[in-house]
């Protein structure tokens, strides 16, 4: 008996000392190796990109200047950055609304009790499991002119075969649907999270008030799911605004430069057309373009938020 | 006792550290320089199943029975090669050997070995001098084969469509043909804005003859002179108007090209002839050949440079060996098998031209030697580069998303980027 409470009591004081030696800035020694490999991974190619887009560099020569703001000017007058610019504001943008409105719906229409329920929601997140490559391809074999899928239907109608990949409008859009269909089914899961934190006696008391479906609604459900959205139209905005594999694998960026976003076209830049040092400029146009836009849509969404509190 | 989870916390950073901040150990180095056996890699730049990487695979293990200790490791192509390459060039990690795919000299030169002074050297074919040496007559590639391209054609689409190939020697006579293959229902030009480089070379076929000698040493030098590219572009643009192409164009693969040219759905591509042998997997009975390319300026030509070559590491730590594998290579009927196997002309004047399948048209227009071969034009006159802005504003105006003055305004900003980048 005396071993046990012995035992017992040196168990009890191993956890105190433990205790104390977590607390204050002891504990914050223990995100030092997450740190290190942030520093390294993120941090590093952060600023190694800002220093390369002050160089001419090519990409692999062991040779290069630095040039100053050239690159930057340059992306001034590049009609290409301009477009590729106004794509990724299309691809984030677009891709968001899409994903917004479908998530919502899909998750309204999955929140309730339904035989099947369960097994749509899994099939609804599917895709997002897939790789956006793997994606890309599925939906070049379902629009593309020869044996593409959709030609091969409507043929059957008697239709047309049509190049939906030539147009340049045509394909941005599909570009953004295939985005969209692929990452649905995050913002359903974000937003069935974010009703089902809604209790019931809300509801329950604005239908004792005589609320009708759309009323609670709009002031009951919305309202609450404002979390909901902050998360979920960051989450996509940046999606979309990075977009690259789908765009790469589905339309290589044309026709001619009509569907590129800046991240395939800094691909293009770097890699193909050898310019690191203007591909990095663009990398950090692109970055404070995320930033910028994920403040952005952040303080709106808070301010609404408190708004309605 | 108190210091533990600091110094747990202090090692794992360390030890994580250590383990990002580790270079790889120098490709070929299996164990050391003076190990009995090593390894080279080879980054071959040929994808799988191809005829030519099985024939390479087969005189690579004949080399290595031959040196016991010696393995080389034959890498296949990734859809990424030049990206990768490039990367592992920036990171100092070059694998031993590698395919410079048409670009010996102008990039990888800084980084290859001289080869100028090898025994086989004295059989480089003189054709690819000036796609593969430099002033100083160095050259940093064994060339297996030598490029030779022209206006490939499905003899078969041309008899339906009454055109007679040997018959066209102008741009002219060109437009007639197409007009006649339209007329019966066969794709007149068949290229591609998925695999893009279809788009890139029927420009970079046709500026060869749309620039003058005079205009052609300005742009190597520096000075852009937009006439040829506007002259080359607005014929393009015509064709793209009269529905000269194939309405599948923006989702084409490579070898739904291959099966147009084999099927006869096609007259015409603009391609290496290597992609004949692709057709004749769709159809081994096509009749296939190719046409000099018509001149705006000049006299008509084939277009010649390096296509198969491979280069050895500066920073190899077996370059002996790796020269010993090159020398072995560029044994006559090694070589010859290489090129037969790539459906091409040897890049050696000492090895067995097999031109097969196409021997009419290399009897026609190659052997007699009255053609001139030209090289690739963007690899002479345009910094390096700009071959993705070829490509790209070909499909500019072959799918209509740009005019002939937008895509020659794009050229001549990337031309004065690119060569003032590289001085």
């Amino acid at each position: 008996m005396t071993t046990t409470l012995s035992t017992t009591g040196r168990r009890a004081s191993t956890r105190r000392r433990t205790d104390r030696r977590l607390g204050g800035r002891r504990a914050n020694l223990l995100y030092v190796p997450a740190l290190i490999l942030f520093a390294l991974f993120t941090v590093y190619p952060l600023l190694k990109g800002v220093e390369l887009s002050f160089t001419n560099w090519n990409g692999f020569s062991p040779r290069s200047s630095y040039v100053g703001f050239d690159n930057y000017l340059r992306l001034l007058h590049d009609a290409n950055v301009r477009k590729t610019l106004a794509n990724t504001l299309i691809y984030g943008v677009g891709s968001t609304l899409v994903q917004q409105i479908l998530g919502l719906g899909l998750a309204l229409a999955l929140d309730r009790a339904m035989r099947g329920r369960n097994l749509a929601r899994a099939i609804i997140y599917l895709p997002a499991l897939v790789s956006p490559v793997v994606m890309g391809t599925m939906y070049y074999l379902f629009f593309q002119y020869n044996n593409g899928v959709l030609n091969d239907v409507t043929g059957w109608f008697g239709g047309e075969k049509v190049a939906w990949l030539s147009s340049a409008n045509t394909a941005l859009i599909i570009v953004v649907m295939v985005n969209s269909l692929q990452f649905v089914g995050v913002s359903m899961i974000i937003y069935l999270a974010g009703l089902q934190s809604i209790p019931w006696m809300y509801t329950e008391a604005a239908m004792l008030d005589g609320a009708d479906a759309w009323q609670r609604f709009r002031y009951i459900t919305l309202p609450l799911l404002q979390p909901a959205f902050a998360t979920s139209i960051v989450l996509n905005l940046i999606g979309g605004l990075k977009l690259f594999d789908v765009i790469k694998v589905l339309t290589g960026g044309g026709p001619g430069y009509a569907t590129n976003s800046l991240s395939t076209f800094i691909s293009v830049t770097y890699f193909d057309a050898q310019s690191a040092g203007y591909a990095s400029a663009m990398g950090v146009v692109l970055f404070l373009l995320i930033v910028v836009f994920t403040i952005a849509a952040n303080t709106a969404l808070n301010r609404r938020r408190m708004e309605e509190m | 006792m108190k210091s533990r989870p600091l110094a747990t916390a202090a090692i794992g950073a360390l030890a994580l550290t250590l383990v990002a901040c580790s270079s790889t150990a120098p490709s070929g180095t299996v164990t050391d320089g003076n190990a009995a056996s090593f390894k080279l890699e080879f980054q071959t730049g040929l994808a799988v199943d191809t005829p030519i990487l099985t024939t390479l695979t087969d005189l690579t293990g004949k080399f290595q029975g031959a040196n016991p200790g010696v393995t080389i490791d034959l890498v296949p192509r990734s859809n990424t090669y030049e990206a990768d390459l490039k990367v592992r060039l920036a990171g100092g990690n070059a694998p031993d050997l590698w395919a410079t795919h048409g670009w010996s000299l102008l990039r990888y030169s800084e980084f290859l070995v001289p080869l100028q002074n090898e025994a086989w050297a004295k059989n480089f074919n003189p054709a690819l001098d000036a796609a593969m040496k430099n002033k100083a007559g160095e050259f940093f590639a064994y060339p297996v084969d030598t490029d030779i391209a022209g206006i490939v054609y499905n003899a078969d689409a041309l008899k339906t469509a009454g055109v007679d190939p040997t018959k066209i020697k102008s741009w002219n006579d060109f437009g007639q043909a197409l007009s006649a293959l339209k007329a019966a229902g066969i794709t007149p030009i068949t290229a591609s804005g998925k695999d893009n480089w279809f788009a890139g070379n029927l420009v970079d076929w046709m500026l060869s003859g749309a620039y003058s000698e005079a205009q052609a040493k300005d742009l190597a030098n520096g000075t852009f002179v937009s006439d040829g590219y506007r002259l080359v572009l607005d014929q393009i643009a015509k064709w793209r108007d009269e529905g000269m192409f194939n309405v599948d164009y923006s989702s084409a693969t490579t070898d739904d090209i291959a099966r147009a040219l084999g099927e006869a759905k096609t007259g015409f591509v603009f391609i290496q002839n290597s992609l004949t042998n692709n057709a004749l997997e769709f159809n081994p009975d096509a009749k296939l050949g190719y046409i000099p390319v018509p001149s705006f300026v000049g006299d008509n030509y084939l277009i010649g440079g390096e296509s198969q070559a491979y280069g050895i590491s500066k920073a190899s730590k077996h370059i002996d060996t790796a020269k010993a594998y090159l020398a072995f290579l560029a044994q006559p009927e090694n070589t010859s098998a290489l090129a037969a196997a790539a459906g091409t002309i040897p890049g050696l004047t000492n090895a067995k031209v097999e031109p097969g399948h196409l021997a009419a048209s290399y009897d026609a227009f190659v052997a007699p030697g009255n053609i001139p071969l030209v090289p690739y034009f963007d690899r002479v006159s345009l910094p390096n580069g700009m071959w993705n802005t070829v490509v790209s504003t070909a499909d500019s105006i072959i799918t209509g998303q740009a005019d002939v003055d937008a895509a020659v305004g794009v050229l001549k900003s990337d031309f004065t980027n690119l060569h003032g980048q590289s001085q």
